[in-house]
């Protein structure tokens, strides 16, 4: 199944690592702000490796059993229904936890089997032990932010881990993303990139959290469709970024300041 | 009538002397927001607060006109130094609003962009412009548009003698293209005032004063005047010679002047008079035992602060302080002075609370505890589904216990409010209550409205006199029970001293660390920044402050923040975090906010 690899720009050695981690067969934990391309570097790996992906998007409501699964029921009676962490098992693929601090604190027991070198996962409501494949590996993602100093995985979690940790790209390296991936002329992409280096340096004070290249990317897609820059940072970044009416219009004088209407 | 002739000539002159647009005036606080944001998302200092710089003199030759009114001697510019952004209070020097409005947002980028601040002024300015103008487009246009309203403001070359014109040549080419003039030509006069630049000097680092004891603040609720802007003042040994020897020209006070010894203890003066002169001393030149004055007006100096005393402190509760210059905690830098309040004489609750207080009462009893539902029970009042269709999953197994049970839960939380006993809450607060008052009503209710839901709470307030002498107030342990002594201990709080907000947090945080809760809440109420009579002021209590604060939450604390300081949007967010705080507009809905607030922390 020759699919094509999404593209992905490297930041520095993190391809390297990924792919000792996958021969040695280790997890991995990548950590670093929201759209800095987390989940976009697991994408490309996979297609990479030529492993089948399970993303989980985990959220506060996410227990151990939807990832390895439940009975459910049908005509015929109840039947086992295997989670994405269990078919990820049994089809030798990788299973990609997106903001893993986000789910329910049993899950991560689940996984503390999985990530050591015992690389089991013991299914108890049907008695199965399932043992990892080789070419199975684990990897979880977290966004370790100022505000969510409270929700941190625990250290005993953390310890298995290979870490990787990303930052936004160099600006340099950001503009030449932004013009791959819409084919935006460089010096656009450089203004949109300088607008979300100014916006990130009031991340803490300002803002919740800093605008990712993925925001920066949805702009210049639409100011190549033809939307004025103006418009397409105020819909497609400051919007993203506060509901308060006045933290909204400060930010739109950093983007007057920019583009020039 | 020689008076109203005398007010008549002077509004005439003025009027005619005036370069000014009063109409198109834009105010500082109608933006800033804007100017705050734009200064730090270029690259400013987020540790530093946005505030109103007084105007400074400039020394320029003046029109003949502004002679006979004597004014136009000082302008206002725009400057950074370690502990805020300035920006001038109102400028009204254009005559389109628009542009007064723009001249705010460009003197906030030429502050965050300043790659050559150690340049001279002429060079420094023209670099700043330059690299803004290159690297944004938007400010560049903007910039266009002020460049040509500022030249027609300036006064007339031709006008000048030979050496001011070709200095004013100059600054017009090097406004109209930065970086094209490097050599300001010298003239008799400084050139008049640039205000799309940076302010020549910053006002200077004072020299270490001798430390005396610093006398008590002075009491007496008077309401100080609020004064947004921080004027020039320079330090000066107080002057402590007996007789009646005078330190200044008397006729020169009102005019001009660098040194002037003001001798307001006495408090002859009425407030107003002392704001007025204030305001026309063009510098205050200020003796250590003369800080009360500022207390008084609640006025903010100009001053750097001095450096620190480094002498060491004996006792047991000693808690380190953060210094942001040295970027290093200092360890036992201040003493913790527990005071227990034995001696208050119980009583009841106050009757102007009772209605507010059955009010809570009943609002707080809907958050006792909530019963939880309990998933395979082997009986219970509900059928679980999901252990129902495990049992039959799985046929071998022998459990039958598939029912939801309802169990009480019990809330497991403990609360520790720190209440802010400075001698500024004795301010008024508005609707006859000073904030003190409104300080105290709101102990009352929140413990009335705690006791009610069993959770575990401790009170304590804070005032400090310098980093040796913090005093902290135990109103109620966590082990003591809430009743009639706690309630005395309350009705006697009284403001004194200052605010060292950083080692009344760290004292709290270990109290409260070792309370064993899942949730832990560190709840801070105060009136204003953190200040001490030291050098405890400004940036350094900030950061000195949000370091305590990551301790706090390093050990599993919440920390939160309820103000009514109406300016903390300046500096709160950098201290707790943007969603950690709370600003009451009106301090006298305080009381009853406060106990809603806390359900919603806890919820």
């Amino acid at each position: 199944m020759p699919k094509e690899i999404p593209a992905y720009t490297p930041n520095a050695d993190e391809i390297e690592v990924f792919q000792l981690a996958y021969q040695n067969r280790l997890p991995v934990l990548i950590k670093g702000p929201t759209g800095c391309g987390k989940t976009r570097f697991v994408e490309h790996m996979a297609a990479r490796l030529g492993r089948p992906l399970y993303t989980v998007s985990c959220h506060d409501d996410l227990s151990a059993s939807d990832l390895v699964g439940r009975h459910l029921i049908d005509s015929s009676g109840t039947y086992w229904n295997d989670g994405p962490l269990t078919q990820a098992l049994r089809h030798g693929g990788i299973c990609y936890l997106d903001e893993v601090v986000e789910a329910r604190k049993d899950t991560t027991v689940v996984l503390h089997a999985l990530s050591d070198d015992r690389r089991i996962l013991p299914i108890d409501r049907t008695g199965e032990i399932l043992a990892a494949p080789p070419e199975f590996m684990l990897v979880v993602s977290y966004n370790p932010g100022y505000q969510h100093l409270l929700k941190g995985l625990k250290p005993s979690t953390r310890q298995r881990f290979i870490s990787l940790a990303f930052d936004f790209p160099s600006p340099a390296l950001e503009a030449e993303i932004v013009v791959a991936e819409t084919r935006i002329d460089l010096g656009r992409a450089k203004q949109l990139v300088m607008l979300a280096q100014a916006l990130r340096r009031t991340a803490d004070h300002d803002l919740e959290e800093a605008p990712g290249t993925r925001l920066i990317v949805d702009a210049a897609k639409l100011m190549v469709s033809g939307c004025r820059a103006q418009t397409a940072c105020r819909v497609a970044i400051i919007e993203c970024l506060s509901d308060d009416p006045e933290i909204s219009r400060a930010l739109m004088v950093v983007v007057a300041a920019i583009f020039a209407e | 009538m020689e008076e109203q002739v005398g007010l008549a000539w002077h509004r005439l002159v003025n009027r005619l002397a005036l370069r000014r647009y009063p109409a198109a005036a834009v105010t500082l606080s109608s933006l800033t927001r804007e100017a705050g944001l734009l200064y730090r998302a270029l690259g400013g200092d987020d540790g530093i607060a946005l505030q109103a710089g007084a105007a400074s003199l400039h020394g320029a030759e003046r029109s003949w006109l502004e002679k006979l009114a004597g004014s136009g001697r000082k302008a206002d510019l725009a400057w950074v130094d370690p502990q805020a952004l300035r920006l001038p209070p109102q400028i009204d020097a254009y005559p389109e609003a628009r542009l007064n409005h723009d001249l705010y947002l460009w003197l906030a980028a030429l502050c965050a962009q300043d790659p050559q601040p150690q340049a001279p002024w002429f060079n420094r300015n023209q670099a700043a412009a330059r690299a803004i103008i290159q690297h944004f487009p938007g400010l560049a246009a903007l910039y266009q548009r002020l460049v040509v309203a500022e030249i027609a403001r300036r006064p007339d070359a031709a006008r000048m003698d030979a050496d001011g014109a070709k200095q004013e040549r100059a600054i017009r080419a090097a406004l109209l293209c930065p970086g094209s003039v490097t050599h300001l030509p010298s003239a008799r006069h400084p050139p008049h005032p640039v205000l799309l630049w940076l302010r020549p000097a910053a006002p200077q680092l004072a020299a270490p004063m001798t430390e005396k004891p610093a006398p008590d603040p002075v009491s007496g609720a008077s309401a100080p005047q609020t004064d947004a802007v921080r004027r020039q003042a320079e330090r000066a040994e107080s002057i402590e010679e007996p007789g009646g020897l005078l330190l200044f020209r008397p006729e020169s006070i009102f005019s001009w002047s660098e040194y002037a010894k003001i001798q307001h203890e006495t408090q002859e003066n009425d407030d107003a008079d002392l704001a007025q002169a204030a305001d026309d001393l063009d510098v205050i030149a200020l003796a250590r035992d003369q800080r009360s004055i500022a207390k008084k007006l609640r006025m903010t100096l100009d001053l750097a602060a001095a450096s620190g005393d480094d002498h060491v402190l004996a006792g047991t509760q000693l808690q380190p302080e953060w210094d942001y210059r040295s970027q290093s905690l200092k360890p036992d830098r201040c003493r913790i002075n527990l005071l227990p309040h034995a001696d208050a004489a119980p009583c009841a609750l106050p009757a102007h609370l009772r209605r507010d207080q059955q009010r809570l009462q009943r609002q707080f009893s809907a958050l006792l505890p909530l019963p939880q539902r309990l998933k395979a029970q082997a009986d219970g009042s509900d059928l679980d589904l999901d252990a129902y269709i495990r049992h039959h999953g799985q046929p071998g197994a022998a459990d039958a216990r598939f029912y939801l049970d309802q169990r009480k839960r019990e809330r497991d939380l403990a609360c520790l409010l720190l209440a802010d006993l400075s001698l500024s809450t004795e301010a008024w607060a508005g609707d006859g209550l000073r904030v003190i008052d409104v300080i105290r009503d709101s102990l009352f209710l929140f413990s009335e409205a705690l006791s009610v839901t069993r959770d575990r709470f401790a009170l304590y307030g804070f005032s400090s006199q310098q980093r040796s002498n913090v005093r902290f107030h135990t109103l109620k342990a966590f082990d003591q029970p809430y009743n009639d002594l706690v309630r005395g201990r309350i009705n006697e709080i009284s403001p004194a001293y200052y605010t060292r907000m950083g080692a009344a947090i760290r004292q709290a945080t270990q109290i409260l660390g070792r309370q064993n809760a899942s949730e832990r809440l560190l709840l801070l109420l105060t009136d204003g920044k953190p200040n001490d009579a030291d050098h405890y002021e400004g940036r350094y209590g900030i950061e000195d402050t949000r370091k305590a604060l990551i301790a706090a939450r390093l050990v599993g604390l919440r920390p939160f923040c309820v103000t009514v300081d109406q300016q903390a949007h300046e500096y709160l967010p950098h201290i707790f975090g943007k969603d950690n705080f709370i600003i009451i507009h009106k301090p006298s809905h305080l009381p009853a906010r406060l106990p809603l607030l806390y359900a919603q922390l806890t919820r």
